[in-house]
């Protein structure tokens, strides 16, 4: 890793998060961690950048995303009218990631990278979880990290909430999956259309990502805390009879 | 008075309608004196409570100014021909309590407290519902009860100021059921919140205590509240 690259890492949390690469027409599907598309159009709309503005160097930012609590999906049979006419719209079928977080990582040259982690602190538009009716829960920047993609998703503490933590207490470091860019000229990885070309309105363009999924292990912040399951209480010995007299 | 323990065979029918119901416990425990109980006044009278050691070791306590006969307990959730009840006085131990000593003790009560939202609202009996307010609840009542819960020297774990106790608050249940009025013949619902204390506590005024120990603490004594019992503290801590 060269001195000129560091690491944005972004937590991505809300009730509801949608990130779709595929879909088309009525059925607005999600892929199971944020797509670089979407992260990357969080980061464009942080700077300002218009929609037809050229995307070319947030595009070329090498991405992972680290699943830290993988949510369950959900299905909205979404039924609209249209506000003026009151025609009925489309029925649509959409789908989202509810109460999911993850880490999504950029690694870039430093000037970029400081410039979109200023960005999200005080970003132009504001940050949504891949649909803009999903805002997040807290905001999403954590920090800039130097010394490489993978340094940075190990050394980020675990993300979930309190009660996934305890629920794996057991463990006291815990193994949590990556998807992550596919380095050029390595295994043929899973190809998803999920590298952002353009995002005109008027014509929207994505290419083919090749992806790999990896496993980082990090701590457990409860992890080896005592059960407070019910199971596992005895209560205290409490014979009031070994004191009286017959 | 008499301090009296009875263990319940879960394993019989009879055992499951009454640890389900505490109505059908309140009247068997009650069908236990020849002579109808006088709850009449701030006097001693029967309280009883469940001591749940484990799923197979269930055990019924009853505090009482008669000597009981549990005979038609043994028959419907006992072991009729091997096992019974033990009854002993409980008055000479009563009487030994002195200033300063140091017991643990266990009490299962239904910490309440009667609020309004606003001031043209009748006041109304509400439950405690965290183990926070439930032990506030304890510790506002102990110096007319008798007793302090002794204080641990050690500072909080949580970083809080105040005082932390020797007690532990577990096993919250609510109990909710039919009742029909015994005046009116209507038939309304009770809603009654349980809790167990367990802890150490050092004795102030021993007149006080021992009018707790045989009057009970708190609301809901038919149902297995306000009983609360002292063992040996253990001399290592």
């Amino acid at each position: 890793m060269s001195d000129r690259t560091s690491v944005l890492t972004l937590r991505l949390a809300g009730p509801l998060q949608s990130w779709g690469a595929s879909s088309r027409f009525a059925r607005r599907t999600t892929e199971r961690a944020p797509t670089k598309s979407g992260v990357v159009g969080l980061l464009a709309a942080a700077q300002g950048r218009d929609r037809a503005a050229d995307i070319a160097d947030l595009a070329a930012l090498r991405f992972a995303v680290r699943l830290d609590q993988p949510g369950t999906r959900v299905r909205d049979y979404q039924t609209a009218h249209h506000a003026e006419t009151g025609k009925s719209m489309p029925v649509s079928e959409r789908f989202y990631l509810s109460d999911a977080v993850f880490v999504a990582a950029v690694e870039g040259d430093t000037d970029l990278i400081g410039a979109l982690h200023a960005a999200v602190r005080s970003p132009v538009y504001l940050p949504f979880l891949g649909r803009r009716s999903c805002p997040p829960s807290r905001p999403v920047d954590l920090r800039v990290h130097r010394g490489g993609l993978w340094r940075a998703l190990e050394s980020e503490p675990w993300q979930a909430s309190a009660w996934v933590q305890r629920r794996r207490s057991h463990e006291r470091r815990v193994e949590l999956e990556v998807i992550a860019d596919l380095p050029t000229g390595e295994g043929p990885g899973d190809a998803v259309r999920d590298r952002p070309l353009s995002f005109d309105p008027h014509h929207r363009r994505y290419g083919l990502r090749a992806v790999h999924s990896r496993a980082v292990t990090v701590p457990n912040p409860l992890g080896g805390s005592p059960s407070t399951s019910r199971r596992d209480f005895v209560p205290p010995k409490h014979d009031p009879m070994g004191l009286l007299e017959d | 008075m008499f301090l009296t323990r009875f263990r319940i065979n879960t394993a019989r029918i009879g055992a499951r309608r009454l640890l389900t119901s505490p109505q059908s416990l309140h009247a068997a425990v009650m069908a236990s004196f020849a002579e109808r109980p006088d709850h009449q006044g701030g006097g001693p009278r029967v309280l009883w409570r469940l001591d749940h050691q484990s799923r197979s070791e269930v055990l019924l306590y009853i505090v009482s100014p008669d000597r009981p006969d549990l005979t038609h307990l043994v028959e419907q959730a006992g072991w009729p021909t091997t096992g019974g009840w033990q009854t002993k006085p409980y008055a000479p131990f009563l009487s030994r309590l002195a200033i300063d000593d140091t017991w643990t003790f266990r009490l299962t009560a239904n910490p309440v407290h009667s609020i309004r939202r606003h001031a043209a609202e009748p006041t109304k009996r509400t439950a405690h519902v965290t183990p926070r307010h439930q032990l506030d609840w304890l510790l506002k009542r102990q110096t007319d009860a008798g007793f302090t819960v002794v204080e641990r020297s050690e500072p909080r774990p949580d970083g809080l100021d105040g005082a932390w106790h020797e007690v532990v608050v577990r096993n919250r249940s609510d109990l909710a059921f039919g009742k029909r009025n015994e005046t009116d013949d209507r038939s309304h619902k009770v809603k009654v919140t349980r809790v167990t204390f367990d802890g150490r506590l050092r004795v102030v005024d021993p007149d006080a205590l021992r009018r707790t120990l045989t009057a009970g603490l708190g609301k809901a004594k038919a149902y297995g509240c306000g009983l609360m019992t002292l063992a040996p503290a253990e001399q290592t801590r």
